[in-house]
Formats: structure tokens, C-alpha cells, sequence
């Protein structure tokens, strides 16, 4: 630590901290505008000026230079405030004093700067800039006249992104911030650049001239998207949410987001929106009243109650709250004395629901998010870690970055973690993953660099046994890796002080469940890499309440069906209710033919939705629900955090919360008095999920809680499915698209102007022996259908294997993929 | 008795051969100072309206009786695409005129604005335009 004086004040601050850094820690404010606190000290516009004695009154920047001891700072004399006077004066020489139609203005530093500085006049005089403006793209407004040089949108996306759209080009009085060859933007649109631009020089295209920032309401709340569970605060204005507004303090992102989080956020007043409840009558949905819909949906459920509640099944998506989804619960349990529930965790989640259960015995991540740049190796498999859960990819890039951390990508795919500086990434044969990992095992089994603690485990008699047939020369071929790659990446896992394991989930996965889920838990035990800082493993949630789901049970639980069964059970008769909360399984369950044909055979269909979905447009009564801006509630994200959501704005139409309708549901079913709010029932899981004991709704505040995690340890065995490789054909896998997340994102504006449907993602190898070009239209046809989609030709896929992404609703690839881990498909023009 | 009667018609009597002092309203017109504050207008260059909707008007405003909302046009400029007074609301304090950056509002010295319906007194845009 080191001593020093700030204007009279003493401060005692880590040896590494900047004078700035001092001066923040002792509350005194020293004015910037290139130095950001996530990014490196860059030292660019001279705002931050300050005085130190023992430099005879020299003028240097605070935010660059380290503290000393003894140092004696003055942040305001005179000469100081002449200085940045200067400064502002140079900066105002170009920038255009356009504030009354500039975006920023009242959020803009250089205007409060002006303002507090009392820069009215200026003793020089020239032209303004004359740049081009890009109003072309869809999301980002780049106007460089306003520029004022600062760089930070160039070291955002160039430290925390790790995309490089921007640098400085030309020099001197021409230097501007330019793209590549100076052309249209084309990047991850994550508006990274917008959010720390000082100015007004990069604006949000879709919250362009939509309000006055000082006009917005700014209402915190956590993104209901992926299961990062980042915290973002919405500007709400007149009802409408218009924007997301950036606030680095805010979660452990420090206000960072992707594009589905910064642009994502239309859904929430789309005109798509339903706004009554609909009944089928004449078999054509029809709007109808509340009352007449519940008192239906009523009579409906309490009449499967008395049949015994065999016949009856819910599907709930894991976007819901988790006082919304206890609430579920309780419907089927107490209310209809059903097990027939489930999240998509059959599909999607049960890595979570069954791998990490039998393996941890917790639904839970032995790990948390802060553990990834804790580590010194993380192991991620697929690179699709990045799309799935993009901010988690900016904690890897600055991991990797800043910290050094060996990046290890075992994957069936190249893509953006692999290009990060020194990652290895081991491309192997499409649905081999645990083949591989269990190989990984092996080697570190034979090589005897297991950790001491091991042996003590239970199973490991039996894991040994069931790992000899894995040895890497026997999976080497099958993998299409070099057994010598696989040794190395053993050792180097087993003799890291400290390592991590990244696994992305979601219902684009197919491969990603139990077994990968225990293969790799096995392996972090072998070497005792769990339960400690740095260490375990992540099983990364698809959506935003994931982790919430698993927590709370909302899966079968008592030999009840699960999601595939309950599908199953509609086809063949045994189940004739069926109540889909949010999901939306004609799109994200595979096989979407026999979807489609269970939901047109189940005798009663209640789904509750934002919008008429491909799902509700077969169901007997829809219910319009409230989305994450229209209550409050609860989310468990990726890292076992409980933050809280608030109420943004009213509902929209007549639109209730899901937490209103299963709350009258649950009542008029077990005949209780329903839950007076949100709390009441937070209070209920406090009281009977185990994690979640002791906390309460009122004290979770802005920040929320990490939620304890014990484990107890077991090896299980975990096989590797055999994959038939049908030659001749390509494997398609599937997947998450960096701008959409499950099928809901379908109805934001910003994703779909950069990602508006479906494609199919070729290697240059098979699209040059195809002949098909980017654009180009082509026939995908499987053994279950075919498809035609858009092609996309890049460096990512290795040769024979071809890349779809699942959110889409027309020509959606569940109608070929049957949730196969690989679907061996042909591909014509 | 009758004498304060007689006094009494005397001033009335005497009054008939002087001059009213009172405006003679409607069949006269006042004479309205430049500087009062009437019935706003949207001043208007180039054909079209000067405001560029910054919103300033609508945030001073004490009584918050402006409505603005911006449009963005064809050569992706800022205009008000919405531009609202509710005069029932207005008090008349002129700040908005005074808050305006690009001298886009003005005070006119219109001061008959008694109206029968509501929904009368709230001036759009293209009411509140300048009328040369």
C-alpha cells in the first residue's frame, strides 16, 4: 500500500493504482474523458491534468501515473483549470456544436465539461470536419465530425470484444477513427463503442432522436436473454422501454453487454405483442376476456385433477422468474399432483438436471463466473461458448488477455475464442466430445497425475475400468485429433495449479448433455481441480433463469414425464392437457414434425406467451404474458447469482404476469389463498430450496447474491455415444448464432437486422466442391426433411462438417435435425 | 331624500359628454405590447418549421404542457414529427421560448384564445406554425 495527499487529503491505495484511481478512492473527481475504468490507461486528451509537488509543478496526467509514496497532489489550482480550459477549447475547435440534435446531449461528457469548465468562447477559429456519415448500418451511427479522439471505442473492442473494428487511421489533423479500409461496419454489433463514447460520434441506431437521456426513467434489471445473468438498466419513457442504458458499475460485466442485451430489447413493445387472451372456437382462435379464459383454463385443469392427474403436462421455459416457475411447480405438484413438468431440461439442461446431479450431487456449477479469470487454464468445449454466452467470452478474452490464462478449445468447430493470442484449439470430429474428454481422463489415469484425493472418490474402481477402453491411440482416429495433442492437453490440465472448464448448454446442443456433463466432471475431479478458486467446472445455462429451473426442480422429479416423454405422451394419447409457459417447441424441440403432430393431437393446449408463436398458434387458449420489463421477480444465472428484476413498465394490452395467472391457477386448484406478491412466494423457496435459505427479496438489492454450492463427489462412468459417420455426407451441427438466443430474440428489431434468418455455415473446402457461394441458396436434406437455406461460406468449419443455428421459425432446423448430437445431411444447390 | 338621488344622476348625466375610458372590445382593438406573451408559434425557414425537437422546451417548461416527439426525415436530419401545446395547461411564462437553441419558437401577440371544446385548446403542429 502506499501513502500519498490528494488536495489535503491522505489516501492509501494499492502500489498499483493511478493517481486517478487514488483520487476516486478519496472522492475527489478529476475530470476525463479518454480513461475508462475496464480499459487500460491511455493518457490521450490531457482532461486529467494534475499537479505534483515533488515534479516542481510540471502538469501530468492522473491517469497514467502511478502513485509513489509521499506524493502531494493537487487536482484544482489555476494553472490546472487554464489547462483543461485549453483543452476543451482545442476539442470544441471541431466538434460540432450540433448538441440539439445530438443523441448524447445530457449525457455527454464534453458538454458537462464545458458546462463546469465555462468554456463560452474560443480564441481559435477553423473549419469543422467534413466526414461522411454512416447512417447505412442498422444498429451503430458512426458520425466522426463529433469524434474527439479519445480512442476508447478502438481499445473496447480491441481489449474486452477482441473484434478490432476500429483504429485510428490517417494522420495528424486527418487522423479519424476508421473501419477496416474505412468501409461500413461490420462487426458483432455488441455497441460496446456506443456505450463508452464519450460523445456523440457513435449513437444506437434504433434509439436514434427516441428521447432526451435526461428524460428516460432508468430502471435496473438483468437481461433475459442468455444465462450470464448480466445486469443492464432499461430507459423507460412514456410505458415504452426505448433503450438500455450503460451504467459501469452494474454487475460483474461492469456494464458490459453483447447485441442481444444492448440492442435485443424491442420485444418487450412489439407491435407483435398479444394483447387479450385468445380461445379456439370454430377452431380459429378468438380474442375472449380474462375471465372467460381462466374459468376455461380452470374447469379444464381441475377436470385432469380429477382424472388423476396422469393425463396432464406442463412445459415452462426457463425464462420465467423463479417465484413464476415455483409457482409452476406447485401447479403440477399440490394443485394437479402431476410430475409430468419439465424446462426443456431433457433436451437442454440436464448437464445440469442429471449430469451434475449424480456427479456433484448439486444441480449447480461447482464454479462461478468470477472463478474464469481467477484461473491460469480454461478448458472451453466448443467454441461456442463465445455465441452462446458472449459477455462470458469477454471475461475469457480479458482472462487471456490481461492474465495470461492458457486457453485450451476443444471443439468441432473454429470461431472467435480460437483466434484469442496463444489459444489452442483441438478441432475434433463432430460429437466425439466425450470421447475426447474421457480420453483426457484416461491419460491422466495412466500417467498417474491424478490428484491425491481421487482414489478416496467414490467409483473410481469403476471409472478406471470403464476409461481403459478410451486410451488416446484408440480415440485418436475416431476424434480425428493426434493422440500425442491429447497427452499434452492431459498434462497440461492435470499440472495447472488452477483449472476451469467452460461448457456451453442450450437446445441447440443436443451432444451436450449428461454424459459430457459427467465425463467432465469426472475429469475435474481425477485431478481435484474443483472446489477451489480457479477451478471446476461452468455448465452454462442457455437462458436467463436456467440455472434457476434446475435449482427450483422444475424438471420430473418423481418418475414424472419429461419433455420428450410428455411429447411422446400427447402422440399416443396418454396425456390429452398439456400447459406450455413460454416454450416454444415447434421451433427449439428437435424433430418438428413429431412436435408438431403432438400438439395438434393433445386434446387441450394452454400456452401462455409474449407473442403468438409458431406453439401458441396451435394451442386452445392462449394467455398474453408480461416480459422481464412487466414484473418483478428473480433470475438464477450461470454463476449461481439470484439478482433481481424490476418493473420497468405497465403491461402491455392486457397482458398479465405468468407469476398473476399461475398464482389465481394454484389457488383455484388447491383451494389455498393465493400469495399475496413476489415476496411472499421468494420467501416460500427461501424457506424450502436448500441454496436459496436465509435470503429474502428486499436484501438480495441492486447487487443480488451468489448462491452457496457443496458438493459431494462420485465418479460416474460416462460412455461415449457412438456416432455413425455415414460418408458421402456432411454432419451438421447445430446451434446458437451470436445475435439470437432460444426464439425469442426472433422479435427484437436489433437482432434481426443483423441476423434475420436462418443459414446454413460451410467450410470454403465443401462450399468450393459444392460450388456454392455466400448468398446462395441451398437444399439441406437429411434423413427426417429437407430445408432450404442461405449459405454462408467461411474459415470456421473444418471440412465436412456444415453449421445451422436453431432460432428461427420458418425453415427451422429442428425440421431436419431429430436432436441428434450430428445429423449426417446432403447439401445441394 | 332626493337629493343624493339627483347627485347620483348628476355624475351619470355628466359622464354621457365624456370620453369611455374603457376599450370598447370587440368592435376596438387593444394595442399589444411587442413583448407579450400570447399564442406561441413555430417559426418557420425554408419551408419548414425551425425546431429541430431537442426537447428543451418540453423540459423547462413549469407547467409541462409541450409534447414533442422528433422524426428523423429523408436526409436523416432531425425534425418534430410531434409538436404539441396544451394551452389549458400553459401559463404563459415564455420559457420555452427562452430555452430554445435555434430561436425555432416565438410568443406571438394572438391573445383570443377562448375556445369551446377541450380538445380545442391543444395546438398541433401544424396549428402552431408561423402564419405570414
Amino acid at each position: 500500500m502506499v501513502n500519498l495527499t490528494i488536495d489535503d487529503t491522505q489516501v492509501t491505495v494499492p502500489k498499483d493504482a493511478t493517481i486517478f484511481d487514488a483520487a476516486k478512492a478519496a472522492g475527489i473527481r478529476i475530470p476525463i474523458l479518454c480513461h475508462d475504468k475496464k480499459l487500460q490507461p491511455f493518457g490521450g486528451c490531457r482532461m486529467c491534468l494534475v499537479e505534483v509537488e515533488q515534479m516542481k509543478g510540471r502538469q501530468i496526467p492522473a491517469c497514467t501515473t502511478p502513485v509513489t509514496e509521499g506524493m502531494i497532489v493537487r487536482t484544482t489550482t489555476d494553472e490546472i483549470v487554464k489547462a483543461r480550459k485549453l483543452v476543451l477549447e482545442l476539442l470544441l475547435l471541431k466538434h460540432p456544436i450540433d448538441c440539439p440534435v445530438c443523441d448524447a446531449a445530457g449525457d455527454c461528457d464534453l458538454q458537462n465539461l464545458t458546462y463546469e469548465y465555462k468554456v463560452n468562447l474560443n480564441r481559435f477559429q477553423d473549419e469543422k470536419f467534413q466526414h461522411q456519415i454512416d447512417y447505412e448500418n442498422p444498429l451503430i451511427e458512426r458520425d466522426m465530425n463529433r469524434c474527439i479522439h479519445c480512442g476508447k471505442c478502438a481499445r473496447i473492442c480491441d481489449e474486452i470484444v477482441s473484434y478490432g473494428a476500429y483504429t485510428f487511421m490517417n494522420r495528424g489533423i486527418e487522423a479519424k477513427i476508421g473501419t477496416e479500409f474505412d468501409g461500413p461496419l461490420n462487426c458483432e454489433f455488441c455497441g460496446s463503442c456506443v456505450s463508452v463514447c464519450p460523445v456523440g460520434a457513435l449513437i444506437s441506431r434504433p434509439f436514434k432522436f427516441k428521447a432526451r437521456w435526461w428524460a428516460l426513467n432508468k430502471v435496473k434489471s438483468v437481461c433475459s436473454y442468455c444465462g450470464t445473468g448480466c445486469q443492464l438498466t432499461l430507459g423507460v419513457k412514456d410505458g415504452k422501454v426505448l433503450t438500455t442504458i450503460y451504467d459501469e458499475n452494474q454487475g460483474f460485466h461492469n456494464g458490459q453487454l453483447c447485441t442481444r442485451g444492448r440492442f435485443g430489447y424491442q420485444f418487450v413493445n412489439s407491435d407483435k405483442r398479444l394483447a387479450t387472451p385468445l380461445i379456439r372456437k370454430n377452431g380459429v382462435l378468438q380474442q375472449a376476456s380474462w375471465d372467460e379464459a381462466l374459468t376455461l383454463v380452470a374447469a379444464k385443469l381441475a377436470e385432469a385433477k380429477n382424472a388423476g392427474g396422469k393425463a396432464v403436462a406442463g412445459l415452462v421455459t426457463a425464462r420465467l422468474t423463479n417465484e413464476e416457475l415455483f409457482l409452476f411447480k406447485k401447479l403440477f405438484k399440490d394443485g394437479l399432483g402431476s410430475d409430468n413438468i419439465d424446462h426443456s431440461a431433457g433436451y437442454a439442461h440436464a448437464a445440469l438436471t442429471a449430469g451434475a446431479m449424480e456427479s456433484f450431487g448439486t444441480v449447480a456449477s461447482p464454479a462461478a463466473i468470477s472463478d474464469i479469470q481467477a484461473s491460469d487454464l480454461l478448458l472451453v468445449v466448443k467454441t461456442d461458448a463465445y455465441e452462446t454466452h458472449p459477455v462470458l467470452g469477454f471475461e475469457i478474452n480479458l482472462g487471456v488477455k490481461r492474465k495470461e490464462i492458457d486457453l485450451r478449445i476443444i471443439s468441432d468447430k473454429r470461431g472467435k475464442l480460437a483466434k484469442l493470442p496463444k489459444a489452442v484449439t483441438y478441432v475434433h470430429k463432430p460429437g466425439q466430445e466425450v470421447a475426447l474428454v474421457n480420453a483426457l481422463a484416461q491419460v491422466i489415469l495412466a500417467e498417474n497425475l491424478q490428484d491425491a484425493t481421487a482414489t478416496g472418490i467414490e467409483g473410481f474402481e469403476a471409472l478406471k475400468q470403464q476409461l481403459a477402453d478410451y486410451a488416446p491411440e484408440n480415440v485418436a482416429a475416431t476424434c480425428g485429433l493426434d493422440a500425442d495433442a491429447i497427452k499434452n492437453l492431459a498434462r497440461d490440465y492435470a499440472k495447472a495449479a488452477k483449472a476451469l472448464i467452460i461448457l456451453p448448454l442450450g437446445l441447440g446442443y443436443p451432444g451436450h448433455g449428461k454424459a459430457l456433463a459427467q465425463a467432465i466432471a469426472n475429469l475435474t475431479l481425477l485431478t481435484g481441480k474443483v472446489g477451489k478458486e480457479g477451478c471446476g467446472v461452468l455448465y452454462l445455462g442457455e437462458k436467463n433463469n436456467s440455472q434457476g429451473a434446475a435449482d427450483l426442480g422444475v424438471y420430473p422429479t418423481a418418475g414424472g414425464a419429461d419433455a420428450d416423454a410428455i411429447m411422446t405422451g400427447c402422440l399416443n394419447g396418454s396425456i390429452k392437457t398439456l400447459i406450455v409457459a413460454g416454450e416454444n417447441p415447434v421451433v427449439s424441440y428437435p424433430d418438428r414434425k413429431r412436435v408438431e403432430a403432438a400438439l395438434d393431437k393433445v386434446e387441450f393446449l394452454v400456452v401462455q406467451d409474449l407473442f403468438l408463436t409458431e406453439t401458441a398458434a396451435k394451442a386452445h387458449v392462449v394467455l398474453p404474458a408480461c416480459s422481464f420489463a412487466e414484473k418483478g421477480g428473480t433470475y438464477t444465472s450461470v454463476g449461481r447469482a439470484v439478482q433481481r428484476i424490476n418493473q420497468a413498465i405497465k403491461p402491455v394490452g392486457e397482458a398479465r404476469s405468468d407469476f398473476a395467472i399461475l398464482n389465481g391457477l394454484v389457488a383455484s386448484l388447491t383451494g389455498s389463498a393465493p400469495y399475496a406478491d413476489v415476496a411472499a412466494v421468494f420467501a416460500e423457496i427461501a424457506a424450502t430450496v436448500p441454496a436459496y435459505a436465509g435470503l429474502s427479496l428486499a436484501e438480495l438489492g441492486d447487487t443480488g447474491a451468489i448462491l452457496p454450492v457443496t458438493i459431494k463427489p462420485r465418479f460416474v462412468p460416462a460412455g461415449a455415444a457412438v456416432i455413425p459417420v455415414e460418408s458421402g455426407k456432411l454432419a451438421l451441427v447445430t446451434g446458437s448464432a451470436l445475435y439470437h438466443c432460444g426464439t425469442m430474440s426472433r422479435f427484437g428489431e436489433g437482432p434481426m437486422h443483423v441476423c434475420p434468418e436462418g443459414y446454413v455455415e460451410l467450410g470454403r473446402d465443401d462450399a468450393r466442391a459444392l460450388s456454392v457461394k455466400e448468398g446462395d441458396t441451398v437444399v439441406v436434406k437429411s434423413a427426417s426433411g429437407e430445408l432450404k437455406l442461405k449459405a454462408k461460406v467461411g474459415t470456421r468449419m473444418p471440412q465436412g462438417v456444415v453449421f445451422a443455428p436453431y432460432h428461427f421459425g420458418e425453415a427451422s432446423v429442428n425440421s431436419i435435425a431429430a436432436g441428434a448430437a450430428v445429423t449426417w445431411v446432403s447439401i445441394s444447390k | 331624500m332626493i337629493m343624493p338621488l339627483l347627485q347620483g344622476l348628476k355624475i351619470t348625466f355628466l359622464h354621457m359628454f365624456k370620453k369611455p375610458v374603457t376599450l370598447q372590445y370587440p368592435k376596438e382593438r387593444p394595442v399589444v405590447v411587442p413583448n407579450y406573451r400570447g399564442l406561441h408559434a413555430l417559426k418557420v425557414s425554408h419551408e419548414q418549421a425551425k425546431c429541430v425537437a431537442c426537447y428543451l422546451c418540453p423540459t423547462v417548461c413549469p407547467a409541462k404542457c409541450i409534447t414533442v416527439e422528433a422524426g428523423e426525415d429523408a436526409k436523416h436530419d432531425k425534425y418534430a414529427a410531434r409538436y404539441e401545446i396544451d394551452l389549458l395547461r400553459c401559463i404563459f411564462c415564455g420559457y420555452c421560448v427562452e430555452a430554445c437553441p435555434v430561436d425555432a419558437l416565438k410568443m406571438t401577440q394572438e391573445f383570443e384564445l377562448a375556445n369551446y371544446k377541450r380538445e380545442d385548446f391543444v395546438f398541433v403542429k401544424e396549428r402552431l406554425l408561423e402564419k405570414k
